[in-house]
């Protein structure tokens, strides 16, 4: 093997085969997302290391049952296997199939295996094999399949180097097909298809007839051989249902003497759990107990090291003051730039321990159970049961949840669960929720054991995943467009959660959030910066028109420096757009500055704490300087001598935010997903609207 | 010295943030999106 180059393999599966598992064995974390996020629906590439001298670039595709299509993720597995004069077309196909499920998963290898593409059968979860009391031929298998087997367990690192061996053998490997059915289909049928296409294997050419998809990569006399064969349609469906039939009889066959499952020497607690999990009233009583729990251990766990960042941000912005030779960038740094980086940091406690328990749900395979168990809900409203992991994904950002609704086959159910996704808790909801409840929400327990706080942001989920489902039925009975749906799911089996894959999957996700929306905050924090930190003369000579005034003559010199520092934001530039909008935003209970918060956070919602952290450091003067929650508990409103986030006005930030379109890039991809600007606008004034009134009605009741 | 320095900084964040919402780079590659939409 003294090939100078990258060997390209793609791994594929059904869902639930540990194929994540197995591409975070080989990649480790050398590995790049691509446009495909959500777990189920990811498009990941990573780099393994083969030998010395050679790496495979590994694709781990979107989990699918078989290569027809039903949904837009499922189709980038076809394209990319169709296309051969692809710079991404494989040269070894990876498959994966779960050992319990061997039956089900081999008909997605059948159908590979007969486009001659080098193909590798890997039989994951053998770690599983004694306890089901299964025993396997693997020569007999292999002899009957054409091909490689690996017999592996992912989770406990076990036939991942014999998988490298078998990766850096691809020339070598066998590409006969595995079932010559054909013949028994419609022997005339086909030979007139192999005839129209003699230079594809045979299988292809009917993937390309069978599938409702223009393929680019074919020329203009074979598309009109395509459009020709598709006009029988009949045909071709009465031949995919054979086809199935044909390859589960080969299948059958094939596993009758190499893979013998005895009963009786198995062991498995699978279905006494599946029993009461997916209970009809204790599912339900579990999974509300697994969010409590949650819920409560953000708020509980994550105080101790937000605390400590937020004290550490504050301590190192005075002391760049102190430091650094004072000037127009001192400034900056010390005001701008520290404070803005603190409102991200600050999150990462909370985001991390969402994220790992989510990843622990998903783990154990009980989030499979989840989805199974609202399937009957979801209906009633207008989604699918492959609504729940969208909506789920969307507690972490609406963004790639918006892109895993692609595994939902009908349109209808699709729009529904995209148009509704924004209104769950993104976590760019969290640092503002956050800090709001800290200072509106006293620190005490409820019956002894539960947190106030973390029952309120329980309650702030709750109603995002309320507001989601009445809107989804609301839409439901608006949209007037058809819809069919059968509604499949694979069940997998309970797993030890693989500390590995939690920790991979909290690294991303957390890094994506730093680095993602970070960006962003500090961006926005620089630019709030400078238009505090400047306006027109009236700022300009702020500090000798507080100076002159009669009234400043006997105060003393902090309080001289407070009054001219608020002096000057009220006469910066920011200032002065703060201004324009305050009365619009004045019913919601709303002065200037949270105003240009507010604003300044539609390109995302975590630059609302980011925002008022560098207008309320601009504003203070050395001796209230402190921490970003110090400095709005300290925020006192000049009309009515209280604290400017008092219970009403905290509220009305809460169910503002709760159900506000503050976010340009779920606009965007709204707008990509649906092909059209109807739908991301009509989110925008839909829930702007619906903000406004319930922010406005809160305000005016509290108050 | 210390103005220069500011300034460049927030030409930095300016352009950054025109260059993420107004010129968004061109994906490689075509995305298929014949999802029935």
């Amino acid at each position: 093997m003294g090939d100078d180059k990258v060997v390209k393999v793609a791994l594929i599966g059904n869902p639930n085969t540990g194929k994540t598992s197995l591409f975070n064995q080989l990649t480790g974390l050398k590995q790049k997302v691509g446009n495909y996020p959500g777990i189920t629906v990811e498009k990941k590439q990573g780099i393994c290391k083969l030998n010395d001298t050679l790496k495979a670039e590994i694709t781990d595709l979107p989990g699918t049952y078989s290569i027809n299509p039903t949904s837009l993720d499922e189709t980038l597995v076809l394209d990319t296997l169709l296309n051969s004069t692809s710079e991404s077309f494989p040269d070894v196909v990876v498959v994966v199939v779960e050992i319990e499920n061997i039956k089900r998963n081999l008909l997605l290898f059948t159908q590979l295996k007969d486009l001659n593409i080098p193909t590798i059968l890997v039989i994951n979860m053998i770690d599983q094999m004694n306890r089901k009391g299964i025993n396997i031929d693997v020569n007999q298998l292999e002899e009957s399949l054409h091909t490689k087997i690996v017999l592996a367990s992912a989770r406990k690192k076990i036939g991942i180097q014999e998988l490298k061996t078998a990766i850096l053998s691809y020339k070598k490997l066998d590409t006969t097909p595995v079932s010559n059915i054909t013949d028994r289909i419609d022997k005339e049928y086909f030979t007139n298809l192999k005839n129209a296409f003699p230079e594809f294997p045979l299988y292809k050419s009917w993937l390309l007839i069978t599938q409702n998809t223009e393929f680019d990569f074919l020329d203009a006399n074979q598309k009109a051989l395509v459009l020709k064969f598709r006009e029988d349609i009949g045909c071709i469906k009465k031949y995919q249902h054979k086809e199935t039939i044909l390859r589960y009889q080969i299948i059958n066959e094939v596993l009758k003497d190499s893979f013998i499952v005895d009963k009786s020497k198995a062991s498995d607690l699978r279905g006494v759990l599946d029993r009461v999990l997916t209970h009809k009233i204790f599912g339900y009583v579990i999974f509300a107990l697994i969010l409590l729990f949650i819920f409560q251990g953000i708020f509980d766990w994550a105080t101790y090291p937000m605390d400590l960042i937020d004290e550490s941000f504050a301590s190192l912005s005075s002391w760049l003051e102190t430091v650094l030779p004072p000037g127009t960038f001192t400034s900056l740094i010390a005001e701008g730039i520290i404070p803005g980086i603190g409102g991200v940091v600050i999150f990462i406690p909370q985001i991390a321990i969402l994220f790992t328990f989510i990843a622990i749900l998903e783990e154990t395979g009980y989030m499979s159970r989840v989805v199974f168990l609202m399937d009957k809900i979801m209906r009633k409203f207008g989604m699918s049961g492959k609504s729940v992991i969208p909506l789920i994904s969307g507690t972490a950002c609406a963004i790639p949840a918006i892109m895993a609704s692609r595994n939902i086959g009908n349109w209808k159910e699709r729009l529904i669960t995209i148009l509704v996704i924004p209104f769950t808790t993104c976590s760019a909801r969290l640092p503002v929720y956050a800090i709001l409840i800290a200072l509106i929400i006293p620190n005490q327990k409820v019956l002894g054991i539960l947190n106030l706080q973390g029952l309120t942001m329980m309650a702030l989920y709750l109603l995002g995943f309320t507001a989601a489902i009445f809107s989804a039925v609301l839409l439901n009975n608006v949209l007037k467009i058809e819809k069919k749906t059968l509604f499949v799911i694979e069940m997998p089996n309970y797993k030890i959660p693989s500390i590995k894959n939690i920790f991979y999957e909290v690294v991303e996700k957390t890094k994506a959030f730093i680095f993602g929306a970070g960006k962003i905050i500090l961006a926005i924090s620089i630019i709030l910066w400078f238009l505090a930190s400047n306006g027109p003369s009236t700022f300009k000579n702020a500090e000798q028109f507080i100076t002159s005034k009669e009234e400043n003559k006997n105060l003393s010199e902090s309080a001289l420096q407070k009054k001219v520092a608020a002096y000057k934001l009220e006469n910066s530039y920011i200032g002065y757009m703060g201004k324009t909008i305050e009365p619009a935003i004045k019913p919601m209970g709303y002065d200037w500055k949270i105003g240009i918060a507010v604003i300044s956070s539609f390109a995302a919602r975590e630059v609302f704490v980011g925002a008022l952290a560098t207008i309320y450091n601009v504003d203070s003067d050395s001796e209230n300087s402190g921490s970003i929650k110090k400095r709005m508990a300290a925020e006192i409103n000049p009309d009515t001598g209280k604290k400017r986030f008092d219970f009403p006005t905290g509220v009305s930030l809460l169910l503002f935010y709760a159900f506000a379109m503050q976010c340009i890039g779920t606009l965007a991809i709204v707008k990509r997903e649906t092909n059209s600007w109807k739908w991301p606008i009509l989110q925008l004034v839909g829930m702007g609207i619906l903000a406004y009134i319930t922010a406005t009605l809160a305000f005016n009741i509290f108050s | 010295m210390q103005d220069i320095l500011a300034y460049i900084t927030l030409g930095l964040a300016i352009g950054f943030l025109v260059k993420k919402y107004f010129f968004k780079t061109k994906k490689k590659g075509k995305c298929n999106t014949n999802c029935g939409c």
